[in-house]
């Protein structure tokens, strides 16, 4: 289990992360969100060892990564962002030098480079040198350099940054299947991406932790509420209509480009999550015709740009 | 400590996977290969090495840093030192092995010239005398040793491997000068702590063909420092 207990960084008078705690138990894949400058990478670099925090502690299992610094390390797979390669190195090559390097013993080390070359489909390139392959080549190279010591945690920086679309398709198929096995935490500011593979979400800003849980726990949880969307008729005037409705705080209307229709969305009160049969039976009532009734609910993305823009202004518990 | 020689091994081949390595082999036999035909296979002349080793000296003096200038900083600019830092191994295994695979390196790039002291035995009569040679050699091993510990020293402080090079050849070039030219303009009590830092006084011994331990002691021990401060150098980034 990996373990992030208040930890504090401090670049001369940045205060880079601030007391950010979260756990990652066994098997579970977390995403680790923020925008850029959030502090993410900071805090996978105090993880993984590479900076020391200044205060708090990271737990490896029982091993504290800045006491038992080397042994918590051997427990980690880590991809830096852009995955840093020795280019003038071969794939097969590169990789048995991580696996030297974690100790994999020399009798074994042979199969688990051809098993972490197989898991990360690199055997079309294994005598090709590393610095001409193609970023998203490069990427896995660096992810089965992170798996070939067989870590119980694995820590992704980044790691589909700058591949194309399909690159990012094949790099999140490897990541999931990577997952199966080990407990993985991964950072980005990509959205949809961590919607897809996470279990859970840790999101961090200004340095700071601002919300942990399931992407359905939190946009559940969350005090954003749903805005209903009715697209009607424009005769009658739906705003009055819509607003005599109980538990509507407030109705905005959009025109659209089609003749004698609009689009009106409606802002709930608190406490009133899902208005769409009162407001169905009130525009039935007044003879307002309807064609489109939805709720859009909060997203992730929302609920994102919410932490991010007002900090607290967002009512999301943590969490493991 | 774990890490170290397979860090050299890295460090190794990676001297001969790149046009830089082979560039500075073969620039340094093409000139002590002129030192050795136009001054050493000379009818006229004793048959002595001598000639080799003190052009030798000199020669080092662009090529170590050359070979130096990478270690760390190429590491700090491509982002590997970020993985390297964080596999379980210990920054004095980085340090060390690093070292060991340049000091590989510059032992691999002296040794094609034993081709030349074959050629002078054969050619000559009475054959050289082997005391100044095995001297000779080890004068050459013990000041590259220090030079690489000095430019793995400056490499460990930059991402930017001309800054290395040419940090390294003036400091190497000011140890050179503070100890032999500067040390008649120090106050008189100062002046002893400088002579016993200074190289060329213990490169003539070896010229001569004396093999003094106290020189092997000081070249070690120089080198040994300086790997140290490369070790603290590494320690005190990550704890910055």
């Amino acid at each position: 289990m990996l373990s992030v207990q208040g930890v504090h960084k401090s670049f001369g008078s940045i205060r880079a992360v601030r007391g950010v705690s979260f756990e990652v138990r066994p098997g579970q894949v977390v995403g680790l969100l923020g925008p850029n400058g959030a502090g993410k990478t900071t805090t996978i670099r105090m993880i993984t060892g590479f900076l020391p925090p200044d205060d708090g502690r990271v737990m490896i299992g029982d091993l504290d990564v800045s006491r038992d610094s080397a042994r918590a390390r051997a427990k980690i797979g880590y991809l830096p962002e852009s995955a840093p390669h020795y280019p003038e190195m071969k794939v097969r090559e590169f990789i048995a030098h991580r696996a030297a390097l974690f100790g994999v013993a020399r009798q074994g080390r042979e199969r688990a480079v051809g098993e972490a070359m197989e898991r990360c489909q690199l055997g079309a390139v294994a005598s090709r040198r590393v610095g001409v392959l193609s970023k998203g080549f490069k990427q896995r190279v660096g992810l089965a350099a992170a798996i070939v010591h067989g870590p119980s945690v694995l820590v992704l920086d980044e790691p589909t940054n700058g591949l194309d679309p399909t690159q990012v398709r094949e790099a999140r198929s490897l990541i999931k299947d990577l997952a199966k096995d080990r407990t993985l935490l991964f950072s980005s500011h990509v959205l949809s991406e961590v919607e897809r593979v996470c279990d859970r979400v840790v999101m961090i800003a200004g340095g700071e932790l601002r919300a942990d849980g399931t992407p359905g726990d939190l946009v559940e949880k969350t005090s954003l509420t749903p805005v209903h969307v009715i697209e009607c008729a424009r005769t009658p005037d739906p705003l009055p209509i819509l607003r005599k409705v109980e538990g509507v705080a407030d109705a905005k209307l959009e025109a659209l480009a089609d003749e004698g229709w609009v689009r009106v969305r409606i802002t709930p009160r608190a406490g009133h999550r899902d208005l769409r049969e009162a407001l169905a039976a009130a525009a039935r009532g007044a003879g307002l015709a309807v064609r489109e009734l939805s709720i859009d609910r909060p997203s992730l993305e929302r609920l994102f740009a919410e932490l991010i823009e007002r900090p607290g202004a967002v009512g999301v518990g943590g969490g493991a | 400590m774990r890490g170290t020689l397979t860090i050299a091994r890295r460090e190794l081949a990676s001297f001969f996977a790149i046009p830089l390595g082979w560039v500075a082999i073969a620039l340094y036999l093409f000139l002590t290969g002129g030192v050795f035909s136009l001054m050493i296979l000379n009818p006229s002349t004793a048959a002595t090495m001598r000639p080799f080793f003190s052009v030798s000296a000199w020669l080092m003096l662009p090529v170590i840093p050359a070979i130096s200038m990478r270690l760390f900083s190429e590491e700090f600019r491509s982002g590997t030192i970020e993985p390297l830092l964080t596999s379980p191994v210990s920054e004095a295994a980085i340090a060390v092995g690093k070292y060991l695979g340049a000091l590989w390196f510059m032992l691999l790039m002296l040794a094609p010239t034993l081709a030349h002291v074959g050629v002078l035995a054969w050619v000559s009569t009475p054959a050289p005398d082997a005391g100044p040679i095995v001297a000779g050699y080890a004068s050459l091993v013990l000041l590259g040793m220090l030079y690489l510990s000095i430019g793995l020293f400056i490499s460990s402080l930059t991402s930017n491997q001309t800054l290395a090079f040419l940090g390294t050849l003036f400091a190497i070039l000011l140890l050179l000068l503070a100890t032999t030219l500067g040390a008649d303009r120090l106050p008189e009590a100062m002046r002893p702590l400088v002579y016993a830092a200074a190289l060329t006084p213990r490169i003539a011994d070896f010229a001569k063909g004396v093999i003094d331990t106290s020189h092997i002691v000081f070249f070690a021990s120089c080198s040994a420092w300086f790997v140290l401060l490369t070790i603290v150098t590494l320690q005190s980034r990550r704890w910055s």
